[in-house]
């Protein structure tokens, strides 16, 4: 994130650049052995299987269609986002208080926004050399779960 | 229960008091407090005391060693169990325990004057708490203090674990 501080758009697209390369190249390596997927929904399902637990150790939660091209993957428990967490705000005298703040808790998954390019372009990158041409957005509601929309293109 | 001065609720059964992180330059990294009804001191004077007191008290302790090789390496990180550093100090209010990482962090834990020993408890909170939520936290700049949301979650429940 600090590669163009003043312009979080040059480096969102880096970034997902940067992840796109890397799908590509990790789908390469993860269907070495496999014959060519039959169709778009295989190619997704292995994503959320195979692919999702190669690299993040677990698979997808739960994926939704429209049966119109769009893909929803939902992951619960997003393995680079467990950790991610804002400063609690101050509280008078400064103490630390442990209650969960609802409105940090908003301000946190705006935040998360930032590091969701990279697997992004991940997905992205993955299906484009599964032959599946896409985009890929995503979607925080409340860490450390989230969502990747996947848009099916032609 | 009790409300501490935070806000947040402490149990009656726990002992703990207050908690301190230093890094290697003696900066506060984070304060943390459950029930500290006087407080004399600004909290900058209150934490340079404190850091201040460590320092003379590891240096003290490496030269009165009667065992050791007496080189008093000052300022340089140990490993666990290595070298002759004090651990606990107790008075008729309060037991001060201390526990300093091979990195150069300091973590000091003031505790009801009946608490047994603490180097347990202090390593858990060092290895499953600070760096599970604060170093592999992606928005942590290391070094810098922290109030992060996490952290303090996860270090109450804890603490209510111990007593």
């Amino acid at each position: 994130m600090r590669l163009h501080p003043t312009k979080p758009e040059l480096t969102a697209r880096r970034v997902e650049a940067i992840g796109f390369q890397v799908g590509l190249q990790l789908a390469e390596r993860y269907t070495k052995e496999r014959p060519r997927f039959g169709d778009h929904l295989e190619a997704i399902k292995f994503i959320c299987k195979d692919f999702w637990a190669e690299v993040f150790k677990k698979q997808i939660d739960n994926l939704k269609t429209n049966h119109r091209g769009v893909f929803v993957l939902q992951d619960n428990r997003f393995r680079w986002l467990t950790r991610f967490s804002l400063d609690a705000p101050t509280s008078g005298n400064g103490a630390s208080s442990g209650e969960p703040n609802p409105a940090n808790a908003a301000r946190a998954s705006q935040a998360a926004g930032q590091y969701l390019y990279f697997p992004c372009g991940l997905i992205r990158g993955a299906l484009t050399n599964l032959g599946v041409p896409c985009a890929v957005s995503a979607e925080v509601s409340a860490l450390p779960a989230c969502s990747f929309i996947v848009r099916i293109k032609g | 229960m009790q409300a501490g001065p935070g806000g947040g609720v402490v149990g009656s059964a726990t002992r703990m008091r207050c908690l301190y992180l230093f890094n290697r330059q003696g900066v506060c990294l984070h304060y943390h407090v459950w029930l500290r009804p006087v407080s004399v001191l600004s909290r900058q004077e209150d934490q340079k005391l404190i850091f201040g007191l460590l320092f003379s008290l590891k240096l003290f302790t490496a030269k009165m060693d009667p065992v050791g090789g007496g080189k008093g390496q000052l300022g340089a990180a140990q490993l666990q169990g290595q070298g002759c550093s004090f651990h606990s100090f107790r008075t008729d209010t309060y037991k001060l325990s201390f526990m300093e990482t091979p990195t150069g962090l300091k973590l000091v834990l003031i505790t009801d004057p009946k608490m047994g020993d603490l180097r347990e408890a202090m390593k858990h909170i060092y290895s499953s708490i600070y760096v599970e939520y604060v170093v592999k936290n992606p928005l942590y700049t290391p070094d810098m203090p922290f109030k992060c949301e996490l952290f303090n979650q996860n270090l109450d429940n804890y603490v209510k674990t111990l007593s």
